[in-house]
């Protein structure tokens, strides 16, 4: 077994297995911490809260626009390149349907791929910069913050090092950092990509009930 | 006995080749080559190239010499370098000009290219061992003045960032050849070249992303003045003697002039080595290559000269790219005219006395 069969068989499949246990256990976690029991008498809907609170949290409402129309852009243009990038990349089609589920979808053509790439990265650099440059942010930044960041960068710069797919190598330093990152997502600040929801949720809820206006 | 029928033979053989030259004289008298040539003629479509032509190709040169001819057959003296760039392709048969580039990149850019940024390495160490970190004379005051706001510090680093990846690939690509290739392998060098042609493309267009929004939120404050020229007759303070300036002095100007003006060229030439089919004279990227190259070394050469003034060569100035704010006592002593201009007080006067 070659070193590249190895990081894309074995330990890619344990890799796997240890993301989905653990972001599985992760989120049962939460959701059995539950919470105190509110015994006041409803003013609205909880359930409506919530659904309208994640929902709205996409956009920023326009009093705090001028403060976060940095994250609102940069935010985006990372996460939606690196999702278009994860789910239409044509070797990451090829690899799902060769690997895992024995099916594929159109993928994006290389130019679209490339231009893709150049949003995701910009945004990705931008939000890192903003990390240690502004105060604020500076201070409630944790080490994790920036090994998740610089992982999920190493992650994406070996995929596109990766391009020509003319060297071995070069494939295989993009997979042990695919399956370094997905070790490392369940038990990770990655994992905001699935608490996201839930953080919205909780707080939709509460003021939801309140009947406050949201 | 033996002897007789030896001399028989051979007259023999006289007269049957006497005969056999006679025979061939014969038919080349009446002809006879017109019949064999008949048997292998050319098809019917064929084209008779003799046809018209009298006098055979005699004085084909005519009276120009063997180097004119090759010289007009290339279109061109590959020596001249107006001819080079001036040279329309429609006009040539031939062109040497690769050559002519390949061993310019071969024998002077990656044969020297290198030494540029490690001499300037070489003579910041020099300098940093002789004179040593230049401090804040009156020490740290406490108290700070906003230098840069955050966006400026988002799109420096920004900046900072893609010319790092950009740099890296790019000498891999230029320089892997001759460094890389004889200590590591023609395979690691195999590797690393691709992988870095792939990240210099893909980074390349964010360069000029980058540069844009530099200039917007650098170009005020980096017009050149006259208090310049007491920067430029002082070598800017750095061996003795106090210089005043506003918010950027003749340095940071000049760097940042630099990093516009080559990056235009940079980006107009990566432009072409990204879509080559842009242009349909490959001069254009002969050209390119040779300028790309060159301005990469120059920006990475002075590129060292800002890190060190920012990092170790200055106490104090690495905080204004950080945190956004400098040192009040760091702003009097390398940017008093600034300082003046903000606080509205003295540089030179102690605190309370003004």
């Amino acid at each position: 077994m070659t070193f590249l069969q190895f990081v894309e068989g074995p330990l890619f499949y344990v890799a796997a297995a240890i993301f989905v246990v653990g972001v599985v256990y992760r989120l049962i976690g939460i959701l059995r911490l539950g919470g105190e029991r509110d015994l006041a008498r409803p003013n609205g809907s909880a359930t409506g809260g919530a659904i309208l609170t994640v929902l709205r949290h996409f956009v920023p409402r326009r009093t705090f626009w001028r403060g976060s129309s940095f994250h609102f852009v940069a935010g985006y243009a990372f996460h939606l390149g690196l999702f278009v990038l994860l789910l239409l990349a044509a070797p990451h089609v090829a690899f799902l349907q060769e690997r895992v589920l024995g099916f594929g979808w159109p993928v994006l053509p290389h130019w679209a791929f490339i231009l893709t790439a150049e949003v995701a990265f910009a945004g990705l650099i931008m939000l890192w910069v903003r990390r240690f440059v502004d105060p604020v942010q500076k201070l409630i930044s944790t080490s994790g913050d920036y090994a998740a960041t610089i992982l999920t960068f190493l992650v994406m710069l070996t995929g596109c090092l990766a391009l020509q797919e003319s060297h071995v190598a070069l494939r295989a330093t993009h997979m042990v950092f695919v399956d370094i990152w997905l070790i490392y997502f369940p038990f990770s600040r990655l994992i905001h990509t699935f608490t996201f929801f839930f953080s919205r949720a909780q707080t939709g809820a509460t003021y939801g009930r309140r009947g406050a206006k949201l | 006995m033996q002897n007789t029928l030896l001399t028989s033979a051979r007259t023999s053989v006289g007269k049957l080749g006497t005969g056999l030259a006679l025979l061939l004289v014969l038919l080349m008298l009446f002809g006879a080559t017109e019949t064999y040539a008949q048997s292998v003629r050319a098809p019917g479509n064929a084209v008779n190239l003799d046809d018209g032509i009298e006098d055979g190709p005699s004085n084909a040169l005519g009276d120009d010499s063997q180097s004119d001819f090759w010289r007009n057959f290339r279109g061109g003296d590959p020596n001249d370098i107006k001819q080079m760039l001036e040279a329309r392709p429609e006009g040539a048969v031939l062109t040497t000009t690769g050559q002519h580039w390949r061993e310019l990149r071969e024998n002077y850019i990656r044969k020297y290219a290198g030494w540029f940024p490690l001499g300037v390495i070489a003579l910041l160490l020099l300098y940093h061992l002789i004179k040593g970190k230049m401090r804040i004379k009156g020490g740290f005051s406490g108290k700070t003045l906003p230098r840069f706001n955050i966006n400026q510090r988002v799109s420096h680093w920004f900046m900072a960032s893609v010319f790092t990846i950009l740099g890296v690939t790019g000498l891999i690509i230029l320089l892997g050849r001759p460094l890389i290739a004889p200590y590591l392998g023609k395979e690691v060098n195999s590797v690393l070249t691709s992988a870095s042609m792939q990240g210099h493309n893909l980074f390349g267009p964010l360069f000029i992303v980058a540069l844009v929004w530099m200039f917007i939120k650098f170009v005020r404050g980096n017009f050149f003045q006259w208090v310049d020229l007491k920067w430029i007759f002082k070598l800017g303070g750095f061996f003795g003697g106090h210089v005043s300036s506003s918010q950027f002095n003749f340095g940071e100007k000049s760097w940042f002039w630099l990093v516009i003006l080559v990056g235009i060229v940079m980006s107009g030439t990566g432009i072409l080595l990204l879509f080559p089919w842009l242009v349909d004279d490959l001069r254009w990227l002969q050209l390119s290559t040779i300028l790309h190259a060159g301005g990469a070394i120059l920006l990475i050469s002075v590129l060292f000269g800002h890190i060190y003034v920012g990092t170790a060569g200055m106490e104090g100035s690495i905080d204004s790219m950080l945190k956004g704010e400098v040192d009040e006592n760091w702003a009097k002593e390398h940017h008093d005219l600034w300082y003046e201009e903000v606080t509205g007080k003295s540089a030179t006067e102690e605190e309370g006395t003004s």
